[in-house]
């Protein structure tokens, strides 16, 4: 089961089935201890915050993208169609899933689908020459 | 006639690409889809997910759109197809 670890060094925040080994903000090795769900969402806040809009999804992808073997669909049109349906599920259903799914209402399940899912499993991209994911918003890089 | 139902996102530029494949397929065969839009309308999405084991079995194991259902033979294809190939599922 996935839990919450700390930094002791600089409050890094993880979750997962174990920490890892160097901490990516400090650099210090096996810096993190286990928390609780309480105290992580403490230290990160519990107000909520707004959504990322627009500008800011756009530019949170293109970094993400920048160290991948796929790239953003060079197709504007396409890619602003998606953004609007991302980023108006965020609003209306509480987190950025993709508008070529559907959630199923299994919490746990419909992460898969929050974007960017993983879609290097997917049938459309794996083993595919010309590989994206579902909707098409990631390509593989030619 | 079969019940025939297009479950699609009003941002999902493969439903977009389908819409026209659809109007042609009902002017020119009379084949005609229930189109249900579900992420802007919760009665369709709930539609949706009651169809759940028959759509995903047929589409990577997920509920997808555009999804094509016939809701009486519990057929489904998913995705973004030429008009031959849904003209030839819906007339199965």
């Amino acid at each position: 089961m996935k839990k919450f670890w700390r930094c002791f060094v600089c409050n890094d925040i993880h979750y997962g089935l174990k920490p890892p080994e160097v901490c990516p903000t400090c650099l210090v090795k096996h810096a993190y201890v286990e928390i609780s769900a309480r105290e992580a969402k403490t230290i990160i806040g519990n107000e909520g915050g707004s959504e990322f809009d627009r500008e800011d999804f756009a530019r949170a992808i293109e970094r993400f993208m920048a160290g991948n073997e796929f790239k953003v669909n060079p197709d504007r049109e396409r890619v602003n169609l998606l953004l609007t349906g991302i980023l108006d599920n965020a609003r209306n259903h509480g987190l950025k899933y993709c508008p070529c799914r559907l959630m199923s209402k299994d919490f746990a399940e419909d992460l898969k689908i929050v974007c960017p899912c993983n879609f290097l499993i997917h049938e459309t991209y794996r083993g595919q020459d010309k590989g994206e994911c579902w909707c098409g918003l990631f390509i593989k890089r030619q | 006639m079969a019940k025939l139902i297009m479950f699609h996102g009003r941002e999902c530029p493969h439903c977009r690409a389908m819409h026209p494949i659809v109007d042609k397929l009902e002017k020119d065969a009379g084949i005609a889809f229930e189109r249900l839009e579900v992420w802007h309308d919760e009665k369709n999405a709930e539609l949706m997910r009651s169809y759940k084991p028959v759509i995903v079995a047929k589409c990577g194991g997920q509920l997808r759109v555009p999804t094509f259902l016939n809701a009486d033979t519990k057929d489904a294809v998913c995705g973004e197809m030429p008009y031959e190939k849904l003209k030839e599922w819906a007339s199965k």
